[in-house]
């Protein structure tokens, strides 16, 4: 299908170190990407009509750390700016909503996460209900295995099957340069590990890491000044579902997923690779079943988010990761997911296009 | 002397107060009561009850109905080492428990013996604080335990008639939160430079901009800058702008009267130094364009504790302020238009 002056696709991706834990400031850590993704298109500062981040003033314990992190940018003279409180990924959606507008043809979106400063079982208490769930000290990853043992329960899956995730991700993330758990796993072996929360073990949740990663994108005709294969975004949308875990009809079904995707056109034509944000094992299974691919569909080459899990990032990476698979690899069509809030509160789908 | 720091610890602490609304008002002082109630809307009853059916949005209205205090589990999970901010400090469970006479289930902590004792269908019934500590407060209820006597609830299903007026209308919460910074190289530099008494900036190669405080990027060419960037500075500037603050006692703050925090622009550099305090003459006599110098603490009295990441210019324990020179003060126009 011939492009217009109304489709935007990614040109350009950056990330940098995936650590357990960096000496950097968040600043510090967008500086350097943020160039490599400037660069990478041939494009300096001066050239971007839109830049646009997600971060969480909470992660690293600093107020207002984003304003800090506009330095990073280098914004003077004044630049056009925004921030979401969230990961990337919806800096992503804001700035695909922002080229919509026509009067720019570039935007970068980033994410950053300095999360080794905080301790990821008592900081989210406070994303929680704050009447009926934070005084309770109610935790993402007991929440999480609340849902884990739902979906048990329902027959839909076994723990094995939340270790065959486990070892299937962290096996492709071998060839992830930027992984920071990675290997070959024995799935015996995980299953007799100890619970962290029954009927979840350490391997079933995400590590901690710090991280930053940076998207160009582009509208129209610029996109092949930019790219010789840019990677289409011909579909995003994102859905959000009630705040309590409990007031969800199913809390193994991710309705929200299933919505996006829809929105997004998902099942106009195969999906040759789908990069899902799973934070616990077994959301990916739940996210897979509401996505309804096939077993054609190539998941997680990149390892994932148990390979590496930079809040704030980590939604960004499955768009660019997505969007490499086009752009160097050559695949036709791919797709990008990313998730917030407890229990797979709030899903964003993305399809991506190469030309033919 | 005293050493760089190069992790500090804080703690983010700080206590706030929410107003409930009518229905969590209702089912807080119904709870403060030893009564659990939810809310019937839309042919069910939504326990506890939130003011709009999160289903369509619509009004729950006030068709109020007791719950419980015995329920039953359907998914659960164990928490085998609680953190300080689980209200049970020993192993425990947190379920999904729908209370006789609710069709939605509650999260709360189930209290058992073992995991092993865990179970989807087992009937659980609420424990309560002695009603002279309940707050009107989620964790009024202590825990639910093993039922034991798995019969329905009493009463539960039945009307529940709302006070005219609540007991109970607003929440107060603690948040408490630590975190481990870590401090980054240009901090490292700074706080060295700080506890040997000198003033140190870094100089931006593609603008010829001096910052004070090393921070090993331009922000305006967004480039990396490096140790080999590095300049001595004068201690010794002008007040750019200044604020007289008037005190109000939050918890941490110790000034008790009015005081002033000046900006000051360091003889030969582009960023001031902000939020520096000034000695020797009173708030009202601080003007734009004074001359001024650091006092520093004695070499053995200075620390870097306060020193952190981000807080670029920051003097920490080792400049006491600023006194003026009594030099002529600079116009104003020379002084304006400068960095933070």
């Amino acid at each position: 299908m011939a492009r217009t002056e109304n489709d935007i696709a990614i040109v350009g991706f950056a990330q940098g170190d995936m650590v357990r834990r960096s000496q950097k400031t968040e600043t510090e850590m967008m500086l350097p990407v943020v160039a490599e993704a400037i660069a990478s298109v041939g494009l300096t500062k001066s050239d971007i009509g839109f830049t646009v981040s997600g971060s969480c003033d909470y992660l690293s314990g600093q107020a207002f750390s984003f304003v800090s992190n506009v330095d990073a940018y280098g914004a003077w003279p004044p630049i056009n700016e925004s921030h979401v409180e969230m990961d990337g990924a919806w800096a992503l959606y804001e700035a695909f909503v922002r080229l919509m507008q026509g009067d720019i043809d570039t935007a970068l979106a980033a994410g950053v996460g300095k999360n080794s400063n905080s301790d990821a079982s008592t900081l989210y208490t406070i994303e929680m209900d704050p009447y009926y769930l934070t005084p309770l000290g109610a935790d993402p990853w007991s929440l999480a295995a609340l849902q884990a043992r739902a979906l048990l329960d329902s027959g839909k899956a076994t723990e094995r099957d939340f270790a065959e995730v486990v070892s299937r991700n962290r096996a492709n993330a071998k060839s992830n340069p930027k992984a920071q758990v990675s290997g070959d796993f024995d799935i015996d072996e995980l299953l007799a590990a100890d619970y962290i929360r029954n009927p979840l073990r350490r391997h079933d949740l995400p590590p901690t890491t710090d991280g930053c990663a940076a998207i160009i994108l582009a509208r129209g005709k610029k996109a092949y000044d930019l790219c010789e294969r840019p990677a289409w975004i011909t579909g995003i949308d994102h859905r959000i579902e009630a705040h309590l875990p409990t007031m969800r009809a199913d809390i193994t079904r991710s309705v929200s997923t299933a919505l996006a995707a829809a929105g997004a056109g998902v099942k106009n034509g195969p999906i040759d690779v789908a990069e899902i944000y799973a934070p616990f094992s077994f959301q990916e299974l739940i996210i897979r079943e509401a996505l309804e691919l096939d077993a054609s569909t190539e998941i997680n080459p990149s390892g994932g988010a148990l390979a590496t899990n930079p809040v704030m990032v980590s939604g960004l990476i499955r768009m660019g990761e997505a969007a490499n698979q086009i752009i160097k690899n050559g695949k036709r069509r791919t797709l990008a997911h990313a998730t917030s809030g407890p229990c797979l509160q709030q899903n964003l789908v993305a399809v991506l296009e190469g030309d033919e | 002397m005293p050493d760089v720091v190069r992790e500090s610890v804080f703690n983010l602490q700080f206590p706030f107060t929410r107003s409930l609304g009518s229905t969590l008002s209702t089912f807080f002082s119904a709870l403060a009561q030893g009564q659990i109630i939810g809310v019937r809307t839309a042919g069910r009853v939504i326990a506890p009850p939130l003011e709009y059916d999160p289903d369509t949005a619509a009004d729950s209205g006030t068709d109020y109905v007791k719950v419980g205090p015995k329920g039953t589990v359907s998914t659960w999970t164990w928490v085998p080492e609680p953190t300080h901010l689980h209200t049970v400090k020993h192993p425990f469970a947190f379920a999904f428990i729908t209370l006789d006479g609710a069709d939605t289930p509650m999260i709360h902590v189930v209290d058992a013996v073992s995991e092993s004792a865990m179970a989807p269908g087992m009937r659980v019934e609420a424990t309560f604080k002695p009603a002279e500590e309940r707050v009107g407060r989620i964790d009024d209820i202590v825990a639910f335990v093993p039922a034991s006597d798995p019969s329905p609830s009493a009463g539960a299903g039945d009307s529940y008639v709302a006070p005219a007026e609540n007991d109970i209308t607003m929440l107060d919460s603690f948040c408490d939160l630590t975190y481990v910074d870590n401090t980054s190289a240009s901090t490292l530099l700074w706080m060295e430079s700080m506890l040997k008494g000198q003033i140190i900036g870094q100089v931006c190669p593609m603008c010829n901009r001096t910052y004070v405080g090393p921070r090993n990027m331009c922000c305006v060419d967004a480039i990396p800058l490096d140790e080999s960037m590095i300049v001595s500075v004068p201690d010794r500037g002008v007040v750019t702008n200044f604020t007289i603050i008037t005190p109000v006692q939050y918890p941490g703050q110790t000034e008790t009267e009015p005081f002033v925090r000046v900006s000051i622009l360091l003889e030969g550099t582009d960023a001031v130094m902000a939020q520096q305090s000034v000695l020797e003459i009173p708030a009202s006599e601080v003007r734009v364009g004074m001359h001024v110098e650091a006092v520093w603490a004695p070499e053995a009295e200075r620390n870097v504790d306060d020193i952190g990441n981000r807080g670029w210019g920051s003097g920490g324990d080792c400049i006491l302020g600023w006194r003026p020179t009594g030099q002529p003060d600079e116009p104003a126009e020379n002084v304006v238009e400068r960095m933070m």
